[in-house]
């Protein structure tokens, strides 16, 4: 489904550049949940806009099922963004007035979409999210969970292929993150999305499979790390871990 | 070679009533009976099972009917050993004793299967069952207690009965640690904001009807979403026109 080949990216500074990608390759598949977890800085939210077309890499190609973004022309490359793929950012510049109703059918209406329908859409993907009594709320009344749950809402509504989610669970409790986890698993298990999620916390990517760690804006597999957050077994029934789909 | 460990990890009483009967013969009854006397309150035996026991074991030919004529009632047959039953005796005595069956708790299902929802559910479990044990064992001390201590001479059946008994007792003991440890583990484990992995939430005190849909909304939204393919680019007339 994506595929990032060989991206590089450097950020010029006055003290010298410094590189957030390093050559970084990896793909991920329809229904796959690939977590990436990285300390602050090592390059996680640069790999996600390069994935979301948001932002260009120095070299190297990002396709989708065989489509080149570099190839597309801004305005293909806005409008395939817009159907295919869905951003959740860990901090979201949100206009704190609108009504969650308004904020999740905007991505609709942006594209053609009648309200009706729109508001119909938007009260199942709420519904989907279990946020389905917020629909009447500001964005300034939600929680930190409900505004995570209404957050993907928001980006399930356009019925994307991709999912990308930057933290999506970072700032919630134990038990909201791993609320938001089985929501995004059973989103790439049920709906066949793959979705790539990046966090500075190993065990808020819980159900994540392969965890990657990034550093240096390098991907390392270290079988420890993927071990992490694994449902406990007894030792004499416990399965080997199974090596990550290449 | 029939077990000698039933499909529950109990030991099978044909041995202990062999072993019984090879002592004295007996009806079935008194066999029941010493049974429990001799043995502890664990070798407590329903009639039924313990019939169908000597039945079958008459059957394979190690006890037979030995019945004296002034017992003419039909179940007061009166068993004894034959020439198979102490050969078969014998051989069982001489194998060692499998070492510990590990127990199967039903209460320590219930605890891992609670889930998030019901933990509070396994700590009343865990209270009924912590008053199960203490009582059983003020019982079993009680009738330890009351086996006379010897005066004159030694009586090795006290000493044996005292012996079995205080297997149950350490027994029993040791699942009230274990029904302490629990409840301390069970209280710890509700006030954390801990993860269930694997656990399926049932959904935050909403009926039924939201939950399902709720359910039914993943379904069908989750479904379209699985059907649908990349949606193809807009040939280059339509890429014209938006542009």
């Amino acid at each position: 489904m994506l595929r990032l080949e060989k991206i590089s990216k450097r950020y010029s500074r006055p003290d010298g550049d410094r590189v957030a990608l390093d050559d970084l390759s990896l793909e991920l598949k329809r229904g796959q949940i690939m977590g990436i977890f990285g300390p602050s800085g090592s390059g996680k939210t640069t790999l996600l806009r390069i994935a979301a077309g948001l932002q260009q890499p120095d070299s190297g190609i990002v396709t989708y099922d065989g489509e080149c973004l570099g190839r597309m022309s801004g305005s293909e490359r806005t409008r395939f963004r817009r159907r295919e793929i869905a951003c959740v950012w860990a901090s979201q510049s949100w206009q704190e007035r609108l009504s969650v109703r308004d904020h999740v059918t905007l991505p609709l209406l942006v594209d053609r979409c009648g309200r009706r329908s729109a508001e119909r859409r938007a009260r199942e993907a709420l519904l989907a999210c279990e946020a389905e009594r917020c629909i009447g709320m500001e964005l300034h009344e939600l929680s930190d969970g409900e505004r995570q749950r209404v957050a993907i809402a928001r980006a399930l509504i356009t019925e994307p292929q991709l999912l990308l989610a930057d933290g999506p669970a970072s700032s919630l409790s134990l038990v909201e993150q791993e609320g938001i986890m089985v929501l995004l698993s059973s989103l790439a298990r049920q709906a066949r999305v793959a979705v790539l999620i990046t966090d500075s916390n190993a065990e808020a990517l819980l159900l994540a499979d392969p965890i990657l760690y990034l550093r240096d804006g390098k991907l390392i597999n270290p079988e420890p790390m993927s071990e992490r957050g694994r449902v406990y077994r007894f030792p004499s029934v416990r399965p080997r871990h199974a090596a990550a789909d290449a | 070679m029939p077990a000698a460990v039933g499909p529950r990890g109990r030991m099978s009483a044909k041995h202990a009533l062999l072993g019984l009967l090879r002592e004295r013969p007996a009806y079935g009854y008194q066999l029941g009976e010493r049974l429990h006397e001799r043995l502890g309150p664990a070798w407590a035996i329903n009639s039924g099972h313990l019939y169908q026991t000597i039945k079958r074991m008459q059957r394979e030919g190690l006890i037979e009917r030995v019945d004296d004529a002034e017992h003419d009632r039909d179940d007061r047959h009166v068993y004894a050993v034959t020439g198979s039953g102490e050969a078969e005796f014998e051989s069982w005595f001489e194998r060692d004793v499998d070492s510990l069956q590990l127990v199967r708790r039903p209460l320590l299902v219930k605890i891992v299967l609670a889930g998030p929802e019901r933990l509070e559910d396994s700590l009343k479990q865990i209270d009924a069952y912590e008053r199960g044990c203490a009582d059983r064992l003020k019982e079993l001390s009680r009738e330890r207690d009351e086996i006379p201590d010897e005066d004159l001479r030694v009586r090795a059946d006290y000493v044996l009965l005292r012996l079995g008994l205080s297997a149950d007792i350490s027994h029993l003991k040791a699942e009230l640690g274990w029904a302490r440890h629990a409840r301390e583990m069970v209280s710890w484990l509700l006030n954390q904001d801990a993860i269930w992995p694997g656990v399926r939430r049932r959904l935050d005190s909403s009926s039924p009807a939201a939950a399902h849909a709720r359910q039914s909304a993943r379904e069908e939204l989750f479904g379209r979403i699985a059907h649908r393919r990349l949606r193809p680019m807009p040939d280059r007339s339509d890429r014209d026109r938006d542009g």
